[in-house]
Formats: structure tokens, sequence, C-alpha cells
């Protein structure tokens, strides 16, 4: 070797180009795409314990047999803002579906901004905020808000969504469930 | 007497580092248990915080959830394992040192030690090395420095 | 109007450093002094196009001329008006706008200084490298991340105002300005060295010449760290103040290598060594603060201040390559003539303690760079991604860093060349038995925990090590002179400012590392509810919720509640943190509340404002010593300012004056300022 320099000025050369390539590849795939899978798919749901606004119990057990989506969301929330009239609307399609239900937990917010938002847009859907609404959502490993989950009939999970879902995700979600 | 004086002080610093290594004797108290693993995992609805540091919900019932687990008796793998099923391994702060989480700790180490190790090769190699004297070059440099230089 | 002027102005800077450059480049090759000169003009009028696209920026701001896109998403007529002066760095385009004005100043402030050497090839080559990287910045504006776009479609009645963080607190207006004074200035000592590599003048011309802008740049970089430090501290309410976030260790990572270029740069001035290190060190300098852009500003890791832009991602990568590309193939081409004579005569002497500096500083940048990009890495090789946080920053770079405190103890009081183990037994005997005494008293009254113990003892070492030298030095200076001891402290550091900045940058450096130590032992935190009257104790300090304020008004609602601090029983105050709803944003933001101490900080956040029934939660805790993080970074800018004196040389602007008699102890004995002398020269005449 006449001049180390230069084979070490290679060496880094080589270090920087693949470095280069590595991040050339990872520009515009956005950094979130791999949180999109949830790691419970196909496995048994996690159970919750929730109480409704009503002051009323609700447990995964109450619900065996049904297909249930689980929507994690907050008032304060922009996206879950914005989903909102999508599962107005699918909620009131598929109301009187008694093997279908939908559950939205809150994630982190107050109790009182719960119940306004679930007065004024009329989501009959959700649950209070309280202690049940935060275990499940770590037992359902939450990342963000809006989460969402399909259940099964026999309790397994099936499906899961990052972001505002649209009526066609909400269709989509409920058929992983049902099997179709 | 000088090299008593460094003996002494050497003793000194061997002793009170032993002092700090030995295992101490009070168990370790719940809330720091809960709080060291905290520190390990990731806050998800944070930007860069550990469970430890954040007051989001999530991290609250996830400091709630550790304390359960400690006092139910779950060692600290069996609750980061449990962590891992839920979240995925990024959830993480510290990547454990199997698979490609070891290239990050093991790296740095290995160009530490391998420089270090470069280091004294020099050192050896210049020692060995006959003095140098100025070139004509390096006096020139000099003395062209000397008269051209803008004040610095 | 405002929107055309800056476009002017951006226009203005594209083509001014086009045609520079075109003028130097023609006047280096072709020996054409003339284009030389006209190269140099046109630095001048790229500062003129880059202050007119600022003052456009601030014209349309401060007149809330929503037409500009920028304006609208970062200003609102509610902001205040020192955050609408702010938000020329509220987002991306302002803050390449800003990079860009600055890069201006640095090139002009060189084109300034070297006017009479415009015929050097090296000062040409240097302005012209430094031209290009602004047309980059220019032509960046201009087609990618344009800060004057219009808005499209109807001008909106009201702009959105900044992000919520950026308008809470005062120290926004300091922190990134310092950082990007820091930053951009490397352009000017990277400038020269490519001009080195160029000119095949790579010996100690370019050091010189560059290492006040290097040491300026540097300086600005710490306080820019430093503050951005204080303002998580401050405003992200989390009660830390360095998370080890991407944004945090991009703008480590520069310093890192800076800091260990400012300590080789030593050994090279004064034996003509580590050539291409020093060159080496200065590129990866440059090239890491374009890879912190890169890294925050592109999207590629989300990190609190990382605003998703994917068209500016490519830009940015690109520059980052040429830039690697550029010196990597210099220094290959050059590779024959870079090997410097020398040798290091021992293991024990002040040129080998540097060598190990920079074996340390290298691995911290190693270690943090590695840390901060592996996420990518992983998901690369795997498909799937890490994190990589604080856990593994502190348990790496722990160990280095008290390596480097140790290091900091012993080596300024080794000579060049080399060292009898007599000299080195005297002069740090003393130290080294205070900083072994304070291990053991903090063993026996504090705590067990290793790295304070250590990190205290060998903070106590290198102070006492530093102040050892110095009083030594300042005993020499008023025997010999016959002075008192303040004026032989002046006239002492007067003589080598150099090695005396140094010094106290090295006390604040302590300072700052036994903060840190102390912060990993003492100290607690609690989350607590209460209602008014109720109180919580947390480490001896009770705190008492008294009562809770809501206010309104154009800019943001806010609850903050009264919250009475005391300490066994001394009241100290009452504080009242906050949290704020900014108009523009849906979840309130948290505003700490700090009651300072001298030893302890009670650091309190108001987690959830009053519920139903008046119930409040709030964070308390307590910190230790985080106060004199900040006083130690004002000893490194004050270090800093005192290297940067120019050296009163007596003795040599009088030689014929009759040498005084010195003791032992002669303060030049000491003399750092090896290149300074290689280069000596009798003091400018004045015209």
């Amino acid at each position: 070797m006449k001049h180390p320099f230069r084979w070490i000025a290679l060496g880094v050369g080589a270090i920087v180009v693949v470095f280069a390539v590595i991040l050339a590849v990872n520009v515009g795939t956005d950094p979130r795409a791999e949180l999109n899978t949830s790691r419970l798919l196909g496995k048994p749901a996690p159970s919750f314990t929730l109480t409704r606004l009503d002051g009323t119990r609700l447990t995964l057990a109450d619900l065996a047999g049904k297909t249930v989506i689980v929507n994690f969301w907050n008032s304060w929330c922009v996206p879950c803002r914005d989903e909102l009239p999508a599962l107005q609307t699918w909620y009131a399609a598929h109301r009187a579906d008694t093997s279908l239900v939908l559950v939205g937990i809150p994630r982190d917010d107050s109790s009182s901004a719960i119940r306004a938002a679930a007065r004024t847009d009329g989501m009959g859907w959700t649950v209070a905020n309280d202690h049940g609404a935060e275990a499940a959502s770590l037992a359902y490993g939450t990342r963000g808000q809006p989460e969402s989950f399909t259940i099964s009939p026999n309790g397994q999970v099936v499906g899961s969504i990052i972001g505002p879902m649209t009526t066609a995700d909400l269709d989509r979600m409920a058929a992983v469930g049902q099997g179709l | 007497m000088r090299r008593a004086a460094w003996i002494v002080l050497a003793v000194m610093v061997v002793g009170v580092i032993a002092v700090a290594f030995w295992p101490h004797g009070g168990h370790e108290s719940e809330a720091a248990h809960m709080h060291r693993l905290a520190s390990e995992l990731r806050c998800v609805d944070c930007e860069g915080l550990s469970v430890a540091d954040s007051s989001a919900a999530s991290a609250r019932e996830q400091r709630r959830d550790i304390g359960v687990r400690i006092r139910r008796g779950e060692s600290d793998e069996t609750i980061r394992n449990a962590y891992v099923d839920t979240f995925g391994e990024n959830i993480l702060l510290k990547p454990s040192n199997r698979g490609i989480g070891l290239v990050v700790w093991a790296l740095p180490i290995g160009a530490l030690l391998l420089g270090a190790v470069g280091l004294a090769f020099a050192l050896r190699r210049w020692q060995r090395q006959p003095r140098l004297t100025a070139s004509a070059d390096d006096e020139r440099f000099v003395a062209r420095h000397r008269s051209s230089a803008p004040d610095e | 109007m405002r929107a055309t002027l800056g476009i002017l102005g951006i226009a203005i800077g594209i083509g001014g450093s086009a045609i520079g450059i075109v003028f130097l480049l023609r006047g280096v090759i072709r020996h054409d002094a003339a284009a030389l000169r006209s190269g140099r003009a046109c630095v001048f009028v790229v500062l003129g196009g880059a202050v007119l696209a600022v003052g456009a920026m601030e014209w349309a701001l401060l007149s809330h001329d929503f037409s500009i896109r920028y304006v609208a998403e970062n200003n609102a007529r509610a902001t205040p008006t020192l955050f609408t002066i702010t938000g020329l760095w509220a987002a991306l385009e302002g803050s390449i706008l800003l990079w860009a004005v600055i890069l201006a100043g640095y090139l002009s402030f060189t084109a300034h200084r070297f006017r009479s050497r415009m015929e050097d090839p090296m000062v040409g080559w240097a302005l012209a490298v430094g031209l290009a990287v602004a047309f980059f910045f220019f032509l960046f504006m201009a087609v990618a991340a344009n800060p004057f776009e219009l808005v499209k479609g109807v001008v909106p009645l009201d702009g959105r105002g900044p992000n919520p963080l950026l308008q809470n607190h005062p120290l926004m207006a300091f922190h990134p300005p310092m950082l990007y004074l820091g930053y951009v200035g490397f352009t000017i000592p990277f400038s020269f060295a490519i001009a080195a590599l160029i000119t095949g003048r790579f010996g100690e011309g370019w050091l010189a010449d560059t290492r006040r802008t290097t040491l300026v740049a540097w300086g600005f970089l710490t306080v820019g760290v430093l503050l951005g430090a204080w303002w998580s501290y401050e405003v992200l309410g989390w009660g830390g103040y360095w998370g080890w976030d991407p944004v945090e260790n991009a703008s480590l990572l520069p310093w890192l290598t800076a800091t260990a270029f400012i300590h080789s740069v030593m050994v090279q001035e004064r034996r003509g060594m580590l050539r291409v290190w020093n060159l080496s060190l200065v590129i990866a300098t440059f090239a890491l603060t374009i890879l912190g852009t890169f890294l925050t500003r592109s999207g590629i890791i989300t990190s609190v201040h990382a605003f998703s832009q994917s068209t500016i991602g490519p830009w940015l990568l690109s520059f980052l390559f040429i830039v690697m590309a550029t010196g990597i193939g210099l220094i290959a081409w050059r590779a024959d003539r870079l090997h410097a004579p020398g040798r290091i005569d021992s293991p024990v002497s002040r040129e080998a303690a540097f060598l190990a500096n920079n074996l340390l500083f290298a691995g911290l940048a190693f270690v943090v760079l590695l840390g901060t990009v592996f996420p990518l890495l992983a998901e690369a090789v795997r498909g799937s991604t890490l994190s990589v946080g604080a856990p593994y920053f502190e348990r790496m770079t722990t160990p280095l860093g008290l390596l480097l405190l140790f290091l900091m103890a012993i080596a300024p009081a080794l000579p060049w060349r080399a060292t009898s183990g007599e000299v080195l037994q005297n002069r740090l005997l003393g130290p080294a038995y205070i900083g072994g005494l304070t291990m053991v008293a903090t063993v026996a009254f504090l705590t067990r925990d290793w790295t304070t113990v250590v990190g205290f003892g060998l903070g106590a070492f290198s102070l006492a090590a530093i102040v050892r030298e110095t009083f030594v030095a300042v005993r020499g200076r008023r025997r010999a002179d016959a002075l008192g001891w303040v004026g032989a402290l002046r006239r002492t550091v007067a003589g080598n400012p150099r090695r005396y900045g140094g010094l106290v940058v090295h006390s604040g450096v302590v300072v700052i590392a036994v903060a840190l130590a102390s912060s990993g032992s003492f100290g607690a935190k609690r989350e607590v509810r209460l209602t008014v009257g109720q109180a919580a104790t947390v480490n001896g300090y009770t705190v008492k919720y008294t009562g809770s304020h809501a206010t309104k008004n154009d800019q943001k609602d806010a609850v903050s509640v009264d919250l009475a601090i005391s300490h066994h029983g001394d009241q100290l105050g009452t504080y009242a943190p906050a949290i704020s709803t900014f108009r523009n944003a849906n979840q309130g933001i948290g505003t700490p509340s700090v009651r300072t101490g001298f030893l302890e900080d009670v650091y309190l956040t108001l987690v959830s404002s009053p519920n139903e029934r008046g119930r409040i939660t709030v964070g308390i805790a307590i910190q230790s010593m985080t106060v004199w993080i900040w006083i130690g970074g004002g000893l490194m800018a004050l270090g800093t300012l005192v290297a940067l004196a120019p050296r009163v040389r007596r003795g040599v602007t009088r030689p014929t004056a009759p040498r005084r008699g010195v003791g032992n102890d002669d303060p030049r004995g000491d003399d750092d300022s090896g290149g300074e002398s290689a280069v000596a020269r009798p003091e400018p005449v004045p015209a």
C-alpha cells in the first residue's frame, strides 16, 4: 500500500455510499408505516371491563359470539373528528344488526369532554373515560388515535387499522370479523 | 515519600469504587424498580420520551401496569417481553443485545477498542522512529507566514 | 410586493453566488486579479440579496401579509410581536432563509478580512467553495423550500400562527439563531479545508487562517445547544433538559467533532502532524450539520421538531452526498502529499493527551450518530424498526464522558513533547488528592451510585488542576513583574488568552458534568392529585394548592393553578404552572413553573386542570443542580470570548527590552500557542 490514506478514503467512501443509499431508500417512506400492523393480529383479543356512559358495565365476555369493532379515540384529536361522519353513518346503518357491535373507547381525555362529545355528536357507541378505558388502551397496544380493531365472534383479533376510517374501511373491518 | 502518597491515594480510590459497586444491602424500592423499567420503555404518545418521563394517560397506565406486574412477582425480562409482544420491539428504548440489536452495542465498543489499539501501536512506532528536524520546506513555510499571514 | 422583494433577494443570491464562483475560478486559474476582485465583490452582493429577502420576510410577518403561505402558516394577528419576529425560524423555509443570511454574513466577513490577500489562491478557492454552499441554499429556497410562495386561492383573513411550542417562551428568540450561527460558521473552515486540498497547501496555513472563525462557530454552537436544553426544560414540561431526541443529537454531533478539531488542531499547529485527521474532522463537522438538517427536516425520523417535508429530503441528501464525495475524493487524490513527517515522543505528553481526547470525542460522535440512525439501518436490514433512546445513549456515553473528565484533569498539566514522572507527580498530586477525598466524602455522606461518585471525584480533580495551573502561573507572573494578584492574573491571561480561555471553558464543562452526575442520583418525581387547600410533600418540599385562574386572550386560553411551595417550614413563594390551549391547536400545552434553587429546583407541571370536582393533577419533580448547567454554559461562553482575545505579546513587540528574571514556574513554559509561535511575527504597524 503506497498511500494508506487512499485506502482509508476508499473504505470511508464505500460506507458513505451504503449509508446514503439506505437514507435515500428511506426518504419518502412514511416512518410510521410499519406501525400499521398490530402485533395482536391472530391472537386472542385481550379482555376489557368498561363502563358505559349510563353507568352500566360492559365486558368483552358480554360480547362473545358477535363481531366487535373497537375504536380508540379522543375528543381533542383532529383525525378522530375527521373519522366521525363515517362512524356515524356506519353506526346508523348497522345499529339494528345484533351480530355487529361498535365500541368507542377514549384513550386520553377528560370525562366531561367525552360526555359532551357523546351528547352533541350522538355517539351512542362510546363508553366512559375511566380506568377500564385506559387499561383496554394498553392491553390493545394502541399507539395513537384513532386506532381500531376487529374482534371475531370467537374472540380473535382479526383486523386492525391506524388512522381515520372511511365507511368502506368499516365495512371491510366488519367483513373480516364475520369471516367473509 | 511522594510515591507513598500516590499509593495511599490509589488505595483510597479503589476502596471507594469497591464500596460504590458493592451490592447494596437494601432491597430496591418498588417505586425505584418501576421507574427503572418505565424509563426503558418508549411512551407511545410522545416524541422521544420514556414512559417514566411522560404525563400522558397511556404512560400513566403503563406505569400502573408495571407496578402491578412487579407486585405479582414477574421478572424484569417477563415484563419487557410482555410489552414487546403487545407493541413490537420498538417499544424498548434500549435495543436488546440479541440479533441486530447487538450491532448497536458492539460496533462502537469495537471501534473504540480498535482506535485505542491503533493509537497505542502508532505511539510505539513513533517511539522507535528517530527524531526529525525541520525540512527546508518547513522553513520556507514558516518564513512565508512570518511575512505574509494576516493578523489572526 | 413583499413576496416580490423576497424572491428578488433570493434571485440576487443565486445570481451573485453563481457569478462570483465563475469570477473566482477564472481568477484563481488564470491568475487574474481583476476577476478575483469581482468575485470578492459578488460575496457582498449575495449578502445584500440575503438581507433583502430576510427584510422582506420580517416585513411580511410584521404586517401580517397572509398572501404569503409561510406567513399564513406561521403567524396570526394575535401572535405577540416577539413571536412574530421569531416566525422567521418557526418552520423549515424560514430557517433556510436564516441559514442563508448567516452564511452570507460569514462569507462577507471572510471576504473582508482577506481583502489584502485576494491574490492568494487559497483565499480564492475558499470563497468559491463558500459561495457554492450559498448557491445551494439559495437554489434550494427557490426550488424546493420557497419561503415566499403565495397562498393558493383566497388570501385568509387570519393566519394559523406558529406551533404552540414555539410561541410559549422568549428563549425561542435566541436558541435557533445561536444554533445556526454555530452550524453555519463551520462552512468557513470547511471552505478553507477544501481550498487547502485543492491548492495542495494543507500545511498549517489554513488552520491559522480559520482559527478564530472556527472558535466563534464553536462558541455559538455550544451556547445554542445549551439554550436548546434550557428551552426544553422551561417549555416541554417533562422535567428534563436532554432527551436524546434526534434533533438534539443532530445539534450535538457537529459539536463533538468540532470540539475534537479545536483540540487536535493544536497538535498540527505545534507539531505539523494529523493533517488528514484535521481535514477529515472539519469536513465531517460540516457534513454533520447538513446530515442533522436532513435527518430532522426531511421527515425520515419522527421527532419533536421533525415536520414532514417530502420534497426537501432528496435535495439535502444529494447535497450531503456531494459534500462527502468532494471531501473524500480530494483526500484520496492528495493522499501521496498528505503524509506529514513528525512523531509523538512520549505517550505521556500533551500531544498524546490530545490524541486520546480525539479518540474519545470521535467515539462519542460515533455512538450518537449510530444511535440516531440505527432505527433506519435496522429497518433497511430486516424491515422493522427499533428504538434507540436515552437508556442506550446514557449507558454508552457515561464512561466516555468520565474518561474525558479524567483527561481534562491531567492534560493541561502535561507539557508538550515528553514528561518526566517527577513533573507530573508535582503538578497532579494535590489535585488528585482533592478528587480522591471528594469521592470518599460523596460515598460517605451522599450516595453510592458509582457514576455520581466518580463524576464528583473527577470533577473536583479537574477543577483543582485548573485552579492549580492558573495559580502557579499567576504567582510566577506576580513575582517576575512585581505586580499585585489582580494585575498578575490579568497579565497572565493576556499573555496566553488561548490557554486560559480554554481553562475557563474546561471549568464550565466541569460544572456541567458535576450537575449531570448529581442529576442521576438526587431528585424525585411524583404526580399528585390535589383539591384546593390540599398539599403534597416530595423530598421535603411541600406544595399546597391554593387556587386556580382562567385567562383568555386572542392568542390562547390558559388555566393556571397557584401552588405555594415551602421547604421544612420556609415559604419559598407561590408558583403557577398552567395549561394553555392555543387558538391553532386542540390539545392543551402545559407550561411548567420552576422554582430555581442553588442546589435543587422544584419543577411543577399542571397535568390536568380542575375537573368537575375541582381536583387537579400536578407533577412535582425535584431536580438536582440544574441551574449549574446554565452557569457552566455561561462559563464556556466566557472562556470562548477570552480565547478569542488577541494575545498581548510582550517581549516580542519590544525585542530590545531587557528580559526580566523568571522563576521556575514561568507561565510561558506551559505555552499552548504552538501554532501561533510557529507563525510568529511582529505586531502589525498601524498605517
